[in-house]
C-alpha cells in the first residue's frame, strides 16, 4: 500500500448477513479534499465507520493515516476528525463546554481543551455566542459547532458528512469558504459527503462514487470530465433550420426545444454559429460557452449505470424508484453491475 | 491530456473517464410568454461595517494523552456537573430533589445528635448505630427504600445513557477513541458513585458521627465496625443492582421518563405485588422477584438479623445475580447498538 494516500483499502468487503454493504473497495484518497457521492444506500456511511476502525470489516484490508483500520482503529479515531450528519450535539450544554468536552474525550488537558475550543470557535465564527447553550443555536450554528468539535485536535484528515445540511445561502457559502481554508491554508486533508454537487465541486478536487457498495469512479474531477466543452444557443423563430444548417456545416448538435447545445469545435464555432442563424433567418437570443459541471459528470456515470435521472438530487436525496433504461451495450457486455 | 497524468478510475478501469456528451437541460419552454419577462434582481447591502473578522486556521501540535485521561474525563463530566457549571448539565429540578433525598437519608443522624445533644439517653439509645439501626439505613423499607434511594436511583439513570441516544451525542464519544466498554463502565461508575454518596455515604456519616458526637471509645469501634462493613456491603450491593437495573432501562430508551419510572415500577411494583401474593398464599418465595427484597434478604444475612423470609438466602444470592446479568447484558447490547454515523 501507498504511503501517500490519506485512506487506502484493498478489496474491502462488509457484510451484513447475505447483504453486502461495501464490494470489493479499492479505494485510494489522496491527500486534499475528496467528495464522496452515493444515493442513499450506497455504503458511504459504512465506509465512514470502516475508516473510523469502528466496525470490523468482512475481508480484505485498509490503511488510513498509515493506520490499519483492522487494529488501530483508536489511533485512527484520535488522528480524524468526525463531523457527524445528525445532530450531536448536548442541548442544554453551552457551546464552549461541548467543544471542550469533546477535545477530552481525545485526551487532551482540561485546560488545553478549554483554551483550543476558544481558538476553533472563533475560527468556525462561534465566538461571540461561545457561552450560549446549545439549544438556542440555529442549524448553521449547529453545523460551525460540530465543525468545531472535529476540529479541535487539529486532526490530519477530517470527515465532514453533509457538512451543508439544512444552511441557509450565508452559513453554506461560510462553511464551503471554512472547509475550503482547513484544507487550502492549514493544509488538512478532508473527505466530504454530500448530496449538494455544487458544493462538492467547490470544495473538492477528488471525488469517490459509490453505488450500491460498490466504487464506481474515483480521481479528480477534471480528470473524469471528459465532456466535451459546448456553446449553448437559445434561439427563436427557426432553431430547427439552424440545426440542419449547423449539422450540415460540420457541427455536432443537439437540441432540446429552443436551446442548442453546439460542440466547440475552435473559436470559429461562434462565428459558424451566426452566420448559420442569419443564413436560416433565425433569431439568436442568448449564446454562451457550457462547462460541464460535476452534476453532468455525475448524470452521465448514472446513465451509463442504466439509471434514467434528471438531476443528482433526484437520485440522491429522494432514493426514488428509479427507471432503469437500458446501459450501453458495451457496458451491458460487463455483466450486471449489483 | 495524456494517459500519464490522468488521475482517475471509472467502472474499475484505471485512467477510463466518462465521455460523452452532458445532459441538456431546456432552460426555456415554447411559447410561455417568457421573452417579455423581466427580473427584479435584488441589490445586496454592503454592510461592512463591524466586527473584523478574520479566519486563520491555527494549528495544534500538542499530545494527546492516554486511554484513562479519556476515561477520567467521562466520570468527570457526569460527576461535577452535580456541582458545577461546564459539565454535564443536571437540571436543578434533579439537583434540589438530590439534596432533599440526601438530607432524608441523614435523618438518623440528625436524630442521634439529638439524642446526644440533648442528653435524653432513650434517645441517644433508639438512635445510636446498633445492628437493626445500620441495617435499617440502608435496607430498612420504609422510608428510605420507598422515598429515597428508588427515587434517586430513577433521577441519576433517567438520562445517562437514553440522551445520549435521543441527541445523537454517543457520535461525540464514539467517533474519539473511546470504546463502548469504556462509555458503559464510566457511566455506570458515574452513577454508582453518586448513589453511593447517598446510601454508603450517608451510612458512613451516620455511623462516625455518632461516634464523634457519644465520644465513644474503640472497645465501641471494634464491636461494631464489622456491623458498620457489612451495612456497607450491602450498600454496595443495593448501588450495583439499582444502576445496571437503571442504566440497562435508560440504554432501551430515548428519554429521561421511561427509565426513571420503570425503575420505581421495578423496584417498588415487585415488591408490592410480591407482599400481596405472600399475605395470600404465606410463601415469601415471590420476593425473588423483588430486587430490593433480594439484598434485603442477604444484607439481614450479612448483619446477623432475624429474617423475614422463608427461603433461603441463597436462594436471593442466585436471583439478585442473575437480575444483574440481565441487566448488564442488556445494557451492553443496547450500548453496542449505538451509531455514530446515524442515530
Amino acid at each position: 500500500m501507498s504511503r501517500d494516500n490519506v485512506v487506502e483499502t484493498i478489496n474491502l468487503v462488509k457484510s451484513y448477513g447475505k447483504h453486502i454493504a461495501l464490494d470489493s473497495i479499492n479505494l485510494k484518497i489522496k491527500p486534499g479534499a475528496t467528495g464522496l457521492l452515493g444515493p442513499n444506500g450506497a455504503g458511504k456511511s459504512t465506509l465512514f465507520k470502516t475508516i473510523l476502525g469502528l466496525i470490523s470489516t468482512t475481508s480484505g484490508d485498509g490503511i488510513v493515516l498509515n493506520h490499519n483500520i483492522r487494529e488501530e482503529g483508536a489511533i485512527i479515531r484520535s488522528k480524524i476528525g468526525y463531523m457527524p450528519e445528525y445532530d450531536c450535539l448536548n442541548p442544554d450544554l453551552e457551546a464552549i463546554h461541548q467543544v471542550a468536552y469533546s477535545g477530552e474525550l481525545l485526551g487532551m488537558n482540561p485546560s488545553i481543551a478549554m483554551q483550543r475550543a476558544h481558538e476553533v470557535l472563533e475560527y468556525v465564527g462561534l465566538k461571540d455566542q461561545r457561552y450560549r447553550t446549545l439549544d438556542t443555536f440555529s442549524t448553521g450554528m449547529k453545523q460551525s459547532a460540530k465543525l468545531a468539535c472535529g476540529l479541535i485536535h487539529d486532526p490530519e484528515l477530517l470527515i465532514a458528512d453533509e457538512p451543508t445540511n439544512g444552511l441557509d445561502a450565508a452559513h453554506r457559502d461560510f462553511m464551503l469558504n471554512t472547509l475550503n481554508q482547513i484544507v487550502n491554508h492549514g493544509g488538512r486533508s478532508l473527505i466530504m459527503a454530500s448530496h449538494l454537487m455544487n458544493d462538492v465541486e467547490r470544495v473538492c478536487e477528488r471525488i469517490v462514487m459509490l453505488h450500491k457498495g460498490k466504487l464506481i469512479a474515483q480521481g479528480k474531477i477534471e480528470d473524469l470530465k471528459a465532456i466535451e466543452r459546448e456553446v449553448e444557443v437559445h434561439a427563436w423563430g427557426g432553431a430547427s433550420k439552424l440545426e440542419e444548417r449547423l449539422n450540415d456545416g460540420g457541427l455536432k448538435v443537439r437540441r432540446t426545444g429552443r436551446v442548442l447545445r453546439v460542440v466547440h469545435v475552435d473559436d470559429s464555432t461562434y462565428d459558424q454559429i451566426i452566420s448559420a442563424a442569419a443564413k436560416s433567418g433565425c433569431q439568436i437570443r442568448r449564446m454562451q460557452d457550457h462547462e460541464a459541471s460535476l452534476e453532468d459528470l455525475f448524470i452521465r456515470i448514472m446513465e451509463t449505470l442504466g439509471y434514467g435521472v434528471k438531476s443528482s438530487e433526484q437520485l440522491l436525496e429522494n432514493n426514488p424508484n428509479l427507471k432503469h433504461v437500458d446501459a450501453p451495450l458495451e457496458l451491458k457486455n460487463r455483466g450486471p453491475l449489483q | 491530456m495524456s494517459e500519464e497524468t490522468i488521475d482517475a478510475e471509472f467502472l474499475g478501469k484505471e485512467g477510463a473517464n466518462v465521455t460523452g456528451f452532458s445532459r441538456m437541460e431546456a432552460a426555456y419552454g415554447s411559447g410561455d410568454g417568457d421573452e417579455d419577462a423581466t427580473a427584479a434582481v435584488a441589490s445586496s447591502s454592503n454592510a461592512e461595517v463591524g466586527t473584523i473578522f478574520e479566519q486563520i486556521y491555527r494549528p495544534w501540535n500538542g499530545t494527546l494523552n492516554t486511554r484513562w485521561v479519556r476515561n477520567w474525563s467521562i466520570l468527570r463530566h457526569h460527576i461535577y456537573g452535580m456541582f458545577s457549571r461546564g459539565h454535564r448539565p443536571w437540571g436543578w429540578p434533579v439537583r434540589i430533589s438530590l439534596l432533599v433525598l440526601l438530607l432524608g437519608s441523614m435523618n438518623d443522624l440528625f436524630l442521634s445528635f439529638l439524642g446526644n445533644a440533648t442528653g435524653v439517653e432513650e434517645l441517644s439509645r433508639l438512635f445510636s448505630p446498633s445492628r437493626e439501626n445500620l441495617y435499617a439505613h440502608v435496607l430498612g423499607f420504609f422510608p428510605r427504600n420507598v422515598f429515597c434511594f428508588p427515587i434517586a436511583a430513577a433521577l441519576l439513570v433517567g438520562g445517562m445513557i437514553s440522551e445520549d441516544r435521543k441527541n445523537g451525542t454517543s457520535a461525540i464519544y464514539f467517533s474519539r477513541p473511546v470504546n463502548r466498554t469504556d462509555y458503559t463502565v464510566m457511566k455506570f461508575i458515574s452513577v454508582a458513585i453518586l448513589l453511593s454518596i447517598l446510601i454508603v455515604g450517608t451510612l458512613a456519616l451516620y455511623y462516625i458521627g455518632d461516634l464523634v458526637l457519644s465520644g465513644e471509645g474503640w472497645a465501641y469501634v471494634l464491636d461494631t465496625f464489622p456491623l458498620f462493613f457489612a451495612a456497607a456491603v450491602a450498600g454496595f450491593f443495593l448501588v450495583f443492582t439499582y444502576s445496571s437495573i437503571g442504566l440497562a432501562l435508560s440504554s432501551v430508551s430515548r428519554g429521561k421518563f421511561f427509565p426513571a419510572i420503570a425503575l420505581l415500577g421495578i423496584i417498588l411494583g415487585t415488591k408490592f405485588i410480591a407482599f400481596l401474593i405472600s399475605q395470600l398464599y404465606n410463601d415469601s418465595i415471590v420476593y425473588l422477584l423483588s430486587p430490593y427484597d433480594c439484598i434485603a434478604h442477604l444484607g439481614q444475612e450479612m448483619m446477623g438479623i432475624n429474617s423475614t423470609y422463608d427461603h433461603p438466602y441463597t436462594w436471593s444470592l442466585v436471583a439478585i445475580i442473575v437480575m444483574n446479568s440481565i441487566s448488564l447484558y442488556v445494557l451492553t447490547a443496547r450500548v453496542s447498538s449505538m451509531e455514530v454515523t446515524r442515530e
